[in-house]
């Protein structure tokens, strides 16, 4: 028996066609699966001392995350965050910011640092060209000092020099209205200690040119001990006092303070006191220390703040801290910036960040902005209160006022040869 | 003369020629291995395993020659890591300060760490055991306080900032990491063949003699006091040289890089590699950079991992990895002669 072969296509051939066709019609989706995620590398600190401003950080970016994944991604692209532990080492950090890039295929770094880890990592964002969003380094020599700047590295967190004109102009009206001219000073033996501490007492000065340091402490950073800054301090009977410690040790000095009623006897001035992580701890927190905002959920007193700050304590159990919301503030920044760009290129979407203006929960007038100029984060809710020992635990806050803190800092630039 | 004599006038005429193939076949060996970490990249294209190799060098050079002190001399110090700080900060500024090129700022970075580990050292040296480990920890203190203090030259606790230039020479691009690489490898290898020539010596038997016992090795004529200071200024060259490399890895130096931990790291790599061979401390260096770079990407409980790890050293072992498996190999060496 023989075979015909019937004329036209045979079935082979259409099935090869059919094949083919399907190979070809799912490629670009094959390709687009695998283009989907968009890895972002975040190096923070997550064991050592202060660990727990880490995990807050990698909590307040990861909040932000699952809602920009939700609503499609980075241009449709979804979010693979890859979180590793700098321990806080600027050499770690550098090694794992490269890492990062070169290994795991990273093309955004959200650099989570500490000062010194920041600078480091920076220095691998200049080599590599990737795209770098500092988050927890408020040094402002970051941003401001034009020999710092490179095109692809924004910082998304406050600026110590701005927290510093606040604080000295609002300290400084205090100061006028309660005749307080005998002030002390105790703040960590560190650069970002007498750097701040320097800048704030400036501006002290600037507005109420009459008042007197008489004494000054340097505790060293993580001490355990602080009975003797604190007796030095009572000796020299100021009538306001002026602090930058922060955490931990921040809350071991108030406990210990306590026992010596130092709190009722000057007027204390702490600028980082609002945060919950120092609010939460202290076992006696005294009544009218005046601190700057760092986050807490009532300043701004706006609904989207209130709500950002409960959705962050339903998910992960306890209230958010500064690091948190700076961190929140990158993702948001990026979700936005490459909706702009309509893409996801590093690039793209920092040409895009460049001057962004966004709606944000923890913005002063309910917006931050990327400054074009500095590629820092300008507009964000900044103020002054005095503490109660709950909750709110500030219920009112002074705001900082944008437009002084502008021009000061312009000043500020040109004295240190910035501009 | 004697059948005696005879043999040692033979050995004498036998040993400059010995030691002169000894070091020839080290040359080679030196050269050999150079070779092949060069070619490595062209082999493999991982970046990151050229940035493993670069902290290798820059970490093995300062664990070796910590091991020169520990393990060879028997001073325990416990503040090394101030010249691995030293190297980094005195390149570092030379480079952003002066605008020197890159070999004269290397030259004079390890003048500079010379005088500084000759005032510390003669210090140092005098003292023994725990007094030395002491005073060393303590001078470590003093020059990282002054890192931290010095905020106009040293940039205080935020360490080098801005990048390190790194002007072109001969041809060498150390901004580019392969370029980086190539030179971080000559630098560890031409360093491990220096310092296993210092062992090899006359002058490194006179260290393990000092080591074992002082009072005899000053009893026949050695000026201890010398010996010590010796081997810790060039020791201390070495671990600055280590530094140098850091520093240009992370175009930076930070005062962490002059710290205690980081004298706790070098100790702690001679415990896991071993003291008692040349290369233990080397071994220790790939060891805990391997656990390290993986236990931090698996688990935040990395600190957990390495003190098991280090438990398991302490007292599972007794000994570090290089000692133990060159214990285990003698032995069934001489198990397999005792039964041949």
């Amino acid at each position: 028996m023989t075979r015909t072969r019937k004329p036209g296509v045979s079935r082979r051939a259409t099935l090869a066609m059919m094949g083919a066709g399907a190979v070809s019609f799912a490629t670009p989706w094959v390709a687009r699966a695998q283009a989907k995620s968009i890895k972002v590398g975040m190096p923070t600190i997550l064991s050592g001392r202060v660990a727990q401003l880490g995990t807050s950080s990698r909590n307040g970016v990861m909040l932000e995350v699952e809602k920009v994944n939700a609503a499609g991604g980075l241009a449709g692209r979804q979010i693979e965050m890859v979180i590793r532990d700098s321990k806080g080492q600027p050499q770690e950090a550098a090694r794992v910011a490269r890492e990062l890039v070169n290994t795991d295929g990273c093309e955004i770094l959200i650099d989570a640092e500490a000062s010194s880890g920041a600078f480091a990592v920076h220095e691998v964002a200049r080599d590599l060209g990737v795209l770098c969003l500092h988050t927890n380094s408020e040094t402002s020599a970051l941003t401001a000092d034009p020999k710092q700047h490179i095109p692809n590295a924004f910082r998304t967190a406050r600026q110590g020099v701005h927290d510093s004109i606040v604080g000295g102009s609002y300290a400084a009206a205090i100061a006028k209205a309660k005749g307080l001219k005998k002030w002390a000073t105790c703040s960590p033996d560190y650069a970002y200690g007498r750097d701040t501490t320097g800048e704030y007492v400036t501006y002290l000065k600037r507005f109420a040119p009459d008042i007197e340091i008489i004494s000054e402490s340097w505790p060293k950073l993580f001490q355990p001990d602080y009975t003797e800054v604190v007796t030095k301090i009572l000796q020299a009977k100021p009538q306001a006092l002026y602090s930058c410690l922060w955490g931990g040790d921040l809350t071991s000095y108030i406990d210990q303070a306590n026992i010596y009623a130092l709190f009722s006897q000057m007027e204390v001035f702490a600028v980082n006191m609002a945060d919950y992580t120092a609010l939460t701890v202290v076992k006696n927190l005294p009544k009218g220390i005046h601190s700057g905002n760092r986050y807490i959920k009532t300043y701004p007193a706006t609904a989207e703040n209130a709500a950002w700050g409960d959705a962050y304590k339903a998910k992960y159990n306890e209230y958010p801290t500064n690091w948190s919301w700076e961190n929140a503030t990158a993702i948001m920044l990026l979700a936005e910036a490459s909706k702009k760009a309509n893409s996801a290129d590093g690039k793209k979407i920092a040409e895009a960040l460049r001057g962004l203006k966004i709606k944000s929960p923890f913005g002063a007038d309910g917006t931050v902005t990327m400054r074009a100029e500095d590629q820092t984060l300008v507009g964000y809710a900044i103020g002054w209160g005095t503490t109660i020992p709950q909750e709110p635990y500030v219920p009112q806050v002074q705001a900082g006022d944008w437009k002084t803190i502008f021009e000061l800092e312009a000043e500020w630039k040109k004295s240190k040869g910035y501009t | 003369m004697t059948e005696l004599q005879a043999e040692q006038g033979a050995q004498a005429l036998d040993v400059p020629h010995e030691a002169k193939t000894r070091r020839n076949r080290d040359a080679l060996i030196a050269l050999a291995v150079f070779v092949v970490l060069a070619l490595l990249p062209a082999v493999f294209s991982s970046k990151l395993l050229l940035d493993f190799v670069i902290r290798c060098a820059a970490y093995g050079l300062f664990a070796t020659s910590l091991n020169l002190l520990v393990g060879y001399t028997g001073l325990i110090s416990f503040g090394h890591g101030m010249f691995f700080g030293l190297g980094a900060y005195g390149f570092g500024l030379m480079m952003q300060k002066t605008g020197v090129p890159v070999p004269v700022a290397f030259v004079a970075t390890l003048a500079i760490t010379l005088v500084v580990a000759l005032v510390i050292g003669a210090i140092c040296v005098r003292l023994k055991e725990i007094y030395f480990a002491f005073v060393t920890l303590a001078f470590q203190m003093l020059i990282h306080s002054t890192i931290l203090s010095w905020v106009s030259l040293t940039g205080g606790d935020q360490g080098l900032r801005g990048g390190i230039p790194r002007p072109p020479f001969l041809g060498i691009d150390l901004s580019n990491q392969l370029h980086l690489y190539v030179a971080s490898c000559a630098l560890l290898v031409i360093g491990l063949f220096l310092m296993h020539r210092i062992a090899q010596s006359p002058f490194g038997y006179t260290l393990r003699m000092i080591r074992d016992n002082a009072t005899r090795a000053s009893f026949i004529g050695i000026d201890v006091w010398r010996a010590k200071l010796t081997i810790f200024v060039l020791a201390a060259l070495f671990a600055s040289t280590g530094g140098i490399i850091m520093a240009l890895f992370v175009s930076g130096a930070y005062p962490e890089f002059a710290y205690w931990t980081i004298s706790g790291e070098g100790i702690f790599i001679n415990m896991l590699g071993g003291v008692t061979t040349f290369l233990g401390p080397m071994v220790g260096t790939v060891l805990l950079l391997i656990l390290n770079d993986t236990v931090t990407r698996l688990t935040d409980y990395h600190g957990l991992v390495l003190g098991i790890v280090i438990l398991f050293f302490a007292i599972g072992l007794r000994k570090g990895l290089m000692d133990f498996v060159v214990e285990w190999y003698a032995q069934r060496r001489n198990g397999a002669g005792e039964r041949g």
